[in-house]
């Protein structure tokens, strides 16, 4: 159960290699187990230089898939993980975890404790989920917060000390890297008995804590007889705990009003110590009906120091905030655009922003526009061939607003206009962007009362809430749209 | 331990750096440039290791092969006791050498005197804090183990071991090693060495287990000591399973082993044989090998033990999740199987688990469903498992790649009671069709995430095939077709990107390959894919892909519906070159006028050499489909009007070879090249290739020929050749050749097929005598195998006996025998030659001699004491002979000859008659 190497790749598309390696570290005394266990089958650990070829050419990141390959393009070459097999130095490396986040790809290989011939399945490698691990922890540490080249830089200046001390010999052995640069940091600290292995040090200081539930609802909306319009909400339950003593126990409970919508698909942070069975066993896949289970649901934990995600949940409220049709019909160089859209009366009125984004994608620039907004404002950017509706912090009072407009388009130039492969021709979205502070959809909340902590001191106890869209889409109902299985369910 | 003991115990000599230190008075040591570093060579800048290092890692093959390869490891070694370099330099430094032992120490001595050398710098470290400690440990645990030089007689481990131990259980090591404030992480980090040593050498911690416990029953770090103590006891178990040994109370022995005394290498000696996996996988595991049901502890061993594992597992959640997950699987790959240990002391552990979304706990619980089966988990929490994983592969809070991850999970679920064949990725049962709804493919997906899902719809196709389309519902069936239609419709977009062409045919395989027998999913699939053609010629490679690798249940159909789609189009556009390369692929004995008509209308278009090639290769697929009719014009006005010479030369052979050859060896002679097919002319290539086929090749004798039984009769004597084959064989021509010209040439015998077991008619081989005298014959044979190669081979030679030649007059008129027999005999002489001689007779007597030898010959009979033989030796000779007055034990025979030298001949045969009867 270890890793014998780990790459952090940037992808550079244009350059002539088509990417960097940034960082990379090799475990030699696993690679020598891997020689042993893996018999005639062993591939070594290539260099930096044949890996990076190797895998931006399997993961199609290179510039060149003009022309047919084999080896990567055969109906048989059939990938459907993010693991692996690279063709380097005339053996093929598997498996080979990998994959791509913000242009950055995320490599490394387990161990795998058997020989590679035939390959065993995935499962059964224990390597594998810890190379899973390894990666999003990598990420998580690069990304959390980071905002430019000169941090992201400086971050992974520290991966090389922070992998001593996470995973010195390639056994991972704790994924939270910011809690192994806290450790270096806390170095100086005695440590008492029992102190958990996921929490490196003490706090020291007034005792508070926060809990802000973030619900983000997606949406494919159709306006199609035969194909039902989908939504659902996303949430996200994060604490930030400062409480004195080794093992502060924290208990929150999440309340639902009565006409509020049930949580569904629950999954906890692993410092949650016990789960009730309905909280369980709680899923989106089964019917609703009353009798589903609908809170108060309670998670007992022991807080780490730093802000975690305690849970995330899914639901299936009745009816989506904003309800809207898009109608987008082509002629010639011209297209003819119709949306209207109405936001649920149930929903709170008050936004942080409201907009929604119209692509014309595979098209020339937008050269001339003629519209008509009944609310807002509209904002054409012409290179980019995007419409942006404004439509504020608040609805009118009929609660329903429409735009309609016709646009022209220029000529096409490749270069500019990425392809897209989705909207083609008359299929075509908008994209609801909106944020509403101090709700949920669910109606979800923490009492602040309900916050029960077995620590010395009297806590201060604060909590948030907020909706956020996320992959609003509302398609064009006069052309083809993609669809899923759930939407043919009628 | 003192601290002057423990990195001295049993080393070799200190080297020559700590000579330096001690062995110079201290001032005068602070007067020399520099410490130690410099007096080895010059010491080198920060910026010079840095430029070193980032060289090296750029190619470290490359760099060791260059002029300063040989010194670095050394260099590095020296460097650490710079005073110059900064910690922080040091530390890149160690870096280094935990990633690249094998480069820098290349061999077990080198290794092992870098491991000395690093503890000499480790134990000579000022007592103030500093960030090199905890790197040297580490650097000389990754010397010794990646090296190979851990072991009983390296002085380094004896020195290493002790000291990691002696760390690990919190005691004074001693002033060097820091202030009490790097106590703490040095014990973390020791744990961290022992574990991978024991890793590397399996047993090495055998008799610590009892230190390991009652130090995590105190107050030591519990994560590293919790690992260490699960390996160790893993491996201990499995090691004394095979030697068939118990614990032998090692859980309960006191204390380390005594300061400075041995360390006791009899269980990492036991366990080095057999590395051993630390999870082994699944399939592996269940061979008894791998087990440890052999392995019966005592009732107190097996309460100790149960104390042991519920001591870790009562703790775990104080470790991360990563290292619970380590726990969890060697935990339950150490008990699985072991009697009178019940899986139950993980069930507390389960339901916390379950609730979590962390990869590697999950997947930890997977392993332990896989190791336990129906003993941890009921049928109910085989269902819950079941939820929580489909819930986990499509929960929007997750990465993709976890969400792949945990399909995969649900196709190879180590089910209680699986029903389809191991190995195969399958729907476990529980899993029903509305858990999988939220699991559908959809266009929106990444490719890898669609063909995962596609896969699952695939499977549930398959169980949905029986079962009649629901009204309500709609069927996975039809959602697979508009998925498909979907992919195609992508994949047609010209300018598109090859990813989504490649992802349709991904997608198309591996439909064909899961649904292969459903004609209602493959009909439309037939159709798509030739419409996708249609409207995107340039996809040929992925057809010609695609054909290459399905069944014929798709294979078929989309042959025929793509040959219908380019030859019912003018073979003119500029799709024509992969017009060409699909029918290359498709063109076969069926409809040929058509594709024939194609070809002739679009030769005129083939203007370069790459058209015309494809063109021909077409011809070459028709050519070997046995299509002749209306080809042979084809390949003659090719062979004419192509502007290319190398094409018009490749039209001629080929019209050459459908000229000459039939069918069969026109399709082996055109069979795939064994030769590099890389070449530039395309007739070198080829040629290779049906070379081989139209040489004659020497081969062993495949058949027995002999002599048959004689057939006097007609002009000429024949011999009648009997033939018995070992494989069949076509075309055979036998020829043979008379030795010494006694006879004409022989003409050869065809014969068109001879098959094993199968009797063949008697050949008949007409010999035409210069003299009538016994000869041999050499046979060779030229025949066609089945594989088509025409061969020939060299037969035992074949022997014509003097009797072979013999003939008999034509009839005595009826009724004057006496007279025609008495008019032969009087003509032999004078120019012939008479003689008397003794033919000795078997208990058979002459009659029955007579009978079985000369009957045809017999002109005059009065049996059973008197014959008259008449015999015509071609050309033209007679031998004439008298038998008359047998007695018991021979008879007297007269004979006349026209051709004396006949003479021996005769006697010879007279006399070996009694010996053939």
């Amino acid at each position: 159960m270890a890793q014998r190497a780990v790459w952090l790749i940037s992808h550079e598309p244009g350059t002539p290699l088509c990417g960097t390696v940034r960082f990379s570290r090799r475990y030699p005394t696993v690679e020598k187990r891997a020689r042993v266990f893996n018999g005639t089958s062993y591939v070594p650990i290539p260099e930096d230089g044949p890996f990076l070829k190797a895998l931006l050419f399997e993961l199609r990141l290179l510039d060149d898939d003009k022309d047919f390959v084999e080896s990567r393009d055969s109906c048989s070459h059939i990938n459907k993980t993010s693991v692996y097999g690279l063709l380097v130095g005339g053996g093929e490396l598997w498996p080979v975890v990998a994959f791509l986040k913000n242009n950055m790809m995320y490599a490394c290989v387990p161990l795998v404790e058997q020989t590679l011939s035939p390959r065993p399945p995935l499962i059964s490698i224990s390597g594998i989920s810890q190379s899973f691990e390894l990666l999003f922890g990598i990420q998580d540490f690069l990304h959390l917060g980071q905002k430019n080249d000169t941090e992201l830089n400086t971050k992974l200046n520290q991966l090389p000390d922070l992998l001593l001390q996470a995973c010195p010999f390639g056994t991972l052995l704790d994924a939270n890297l910011q809690n192994s640069l806290d450790s270096i940091n806390f170095a100086s600290v005695t440590h008492p008995q029992k102190q958990p292995a996921w929490k490196v040090g003490t706090y020291k200081g007034k005792p508070q804590v926060s809990i802000s539930i973030t619900e983000k609802v997606k949406s494919m909306q159709y306006d199609k007889q035969d194909i039902a319009d989908t939504w659902q909400v996303v949430g996200a339950v994060t604490c930030k705990c400062d409480l004195e003593g080794i093992m502060p126990n924290v208990t929150i409970s999440l309340s639902l009003p009565t006409n509020g919508s049930p949580l569904q698909d629950i999954l906890v942070h692993p410092c949650v110590t016990s789960l009730d069975s309905a909280i369980l066993t709680s899923s989106s896949v089964d019917a609703m009906d009353d009798s589903a289970f609908s809170g108060p649901y309670k998670f007992p934990f022991t807080p780490p120091l730093e802000s975690f995600n305690l849970c995330y949940y899914t639901s299936q409220v009745p009816v989506p905030p904003i309800l809207g049709f898009y109608q987008m019909k082509e002629e010639e160089i011209q297209v003819k655009i119709t949306v209207n859209l109405k936001l649920h009366e149930s929903v709170k009125n008050n936004f942080e922003f409201c907009e929604a984004r119209i692509p014309f994608y595979n098209r020339g620039p937008i050269t001339h526009v003629e519209y008509k907004v009944s609310f807002g404002q509209l904002e054409v950017f012409r290179e980019k061939s995007v419409l942006i509706w404004i439509i504020g912090q608040k609805f009118p009072k009929s609660m329903e607003i429409s735009l309609s407009g016709t646009v022209t388009f220029g000529a096409k130039s490749h270069e500019k206009q990425p392809f897209d492969e989705i909207c083609i021709g008359g299929t075509a979205y908008l994209k609801l962007h909106f944020k509403i502070l101090d709700y949920t959809l669910t109606g979800c909340y923490a009492d602040q009362h309900s916050v029960q902590v077995f620590a010395s001191g009297k806590p201060k106890i604060s909590t948030h809430r907020k909706l956020i869209s996320s992959d609003y889409y509302i398609w064009n109902s006069k052309a083809p749209a993609p669809i899923t299985y759930g939407s043919l369910l009628l | 331990m003192s601290s002057r003991h423990a990195p001295r115990a049993g080393g070799p000599a200190p080297r020559e750096p700590v000579v330096a230190r001690s062995g110079v008075a201290p001032e005068t040591s602070r007067l020399h440039l520099g410490g130690p570093g410099c007096w080895t060579m010059g010491p080198l800048s920060r910026e010079t290791w840095a430029q070193r290092l980032g060289a090296f890692r750029a190619s470290p093959s490359a760099f060791m092969a260059g002029p300063e390869g040989e010194d670095l490891g050394r260099d590095l070694l020296n460097e650490l006791r710079s005073e110059k370099l900064s910690e922080q330099t040091k530390v890149s430094l160690l870096a280094l050498s935990l990633e690249y032992p094998a480069q820098l120490w290349p061999d077990a001595a080198a290794a092992e005197a870098a491991a000395t050398s690093l503890l000499d710098t480790l134990v000579l470290l000022p007592p103030r804090p500093s960030a090199l400690r905890r790197p040297l440990l580490l650097a000389a645990t990754t010397a010794l183990a990646a090296g190979g030089a851990l072991g009983p007689t390296s002085g380094a481990s004896r020195r290493l071991l002790p000291l990691l131990l002696g760390l690990a259980s919190g005691r004074d090591v001693g002033r060097g090693f820091g202030p009490a404030s790097e106590q703490r992480p040095l014990q973390a980090t020791a744990c961290e060495c022992l574990r991978e040593l024991e890793s590397c050498k399996p047993g090495l911690l055998g008799g610590c287990l009892g230190l390991l416990r009652s130090l995590l029953g105190q107050e030591g770090p519990v994560q590293p000591l919790s690992l260490l103590l699960a390996l160790a006891l893993r491996n201990t178990l499995v090691i004394q399973a095979r030697a068939r040994a118990g614990l032998q109370g090692l859980l309960v022995a006191g204390d380390m082993p005594a300061a400075g005394g041995p360390w006791n290498w009899t269980l990492a000696e036991e366990g080095d044989a057999h590395l051993q996996p630390q999870a082994p996988s699944w399939p592996a595991a269940e061979e008894e090998e791998c087990g440890l049901a052999v392995l019966e502890p005592s009732p107190e061993e097996a309460r100790e033990l149960r104390a042991a594992v519920a001591q870790l597992l009562d703790t775990s959640y104080l470790l991360t999740p990563v290292a619970q997950a380590q726990l969890l699987w060697l935990l339950g790959w150490a008990l699985r199987g072991l009697r009178g240990q019940p899986p139950v002391l993980f069930k507390p552990q389960l339901v916390r688990l379950l609730g979590t979304a962390q990869l590697t706990l999950l997947h930890a619980v997977l392993a332990l469903k896989a190791a336990f089966g129906e003993a941890l988990f009921t049928a109910q929490d085989e269902a819950l498992l079941l939820r929580r994983l489909t819930l986990a592969a499509q929960h929007p809070a997750l990465p993709l790649p976890a969400h792949l991850f945990y399909l995969h999970c649900l196709l190879n679920f180590p089910e209680n009671w699986p029903l389809g064949p191991t190995g195969e990725e399958t729907a476990p049962l529980l899993l029903g069709p509305r858990l999988c709804r939220g699991l559908l493919p959809s266009l929106l997906h990444d490719p890898s995430a669609l063909l995962a899902h596609l896969h699952l719809l695939c499977l549930l196709c398959a169980e949905d095939e029986e079962k009649e389309e629901k009204g309500q519902d709609w069927c996975p069936r039809h959602y697979l077709g508009e998925l498909l239609a979907g992919l195609r419709q992508r994949a047609a977009l010209h300018g598109g990107p090859r990813a989504l062409a490649t992802l349709c045919f991904q997608a198309s395989y591996l439909v064909v390959h899961c649904l292969a027998m459903q004609p209602m999913v493959l009909t439309p699939l037939t159709h798509g894919l030739a419409r996708l053609y249609r409207a995107r010629p340039a996809l040929a490679p992925h057809f010609v892909d695609l054909l290459d690798r399905v069944g014929p249940e798709l294979g078929e159909p989309l042959r025929m519906a793509l040959r219908q789609e380019v030859v019912s189009r003018p073979g003119r556009d500029e799709a024509l070159r992969w017009h060409l390369q699909i029918l290359s692929k498709v063109a076969d004995g069926k409809a040929p006028s058509a594709t024939l008509g194609f070809l002739h209308a679009a030769a005129a278009h083939c203007t370069d050499w790459g058209l015309q090639q494809a063109l021909l290769q077409v011809c070459r697929a028709l050519l070997r489909a046995g299509v002749g009719e209306g080809l042979a014009d084809l390949l003659q006005a090719l062979a004419r009007q192509l502007e290319d010479p190398d094409g018009r030369d490749r039209a001629r052979l080929y019209y050459i070879l459908l000229a000459h050859l039939a069918g069969p060896k026109l399709g082996v002679a055109l069979g795939p090249s064994l030769a590099a097919p890389a070449l530039t002319s395309s007739l070198v290539a080829e040629n290779q290739g049906f070379a081989a086929v139209l040489m004659v090749q020497e081969a062993p004798a495949p058949m027995r020929l002999s002599v048959g039984p004689r057939r006097a009769a007609g002009p000429v004597p024949v011999l009648q050749l009997q033939v018995e084959v070992l494989e069949p064989l076509y075309s055979v021509e036998l020829r043979f050749r008379v030795e010494g010209q006694l006879y004409a040439p022989l003409g050869a015998v065809h014969v068109p097929c001879l098959l094993p077991g199968r009797p063949c008619r008697p050949l008949h081989l007409p010999l035409q005598p210069r003299r009538p005298a016994p000869a041999q014959l050499a046979v060779r044979a030229l025949f066609t195998t089945p594989a088509g190669l025409t061969c020939h081979a060299h037969l035992p030679p074949l022997t014509v006996n003097f009797a072979d030649l013999f003939l008999p007059f034509p009839r005595a008129p009826d009724g004057d025998k006496q007279g025609f027999f008495e008019e032969l005999w009087d003509s032999c002489l004078p120019e012939g030659a008479e003689s008397r001689l003794w033919c000795p007779l078997g208990p058979q007597g002459l009659e029955a001699l007579v009978a079985r030898h000369l009957d045809p010959f017999v002109v005059v009979a009065q049996p059973p004491t008197s014959y008259h033989v008449a015999i015509r030796l071609p050309p033209a000779s007679r031998l004439l002979l008298r038998l008359e007055a047998a007695h018991g034990d021979g008879v007297p025979v007269a004979l006349r000859t026209d051709d004396w030298a006949v003479l021996p001949l005769a006697g010879d045969y007279l006399r070996g008659l009694s010996a053939a009867i």
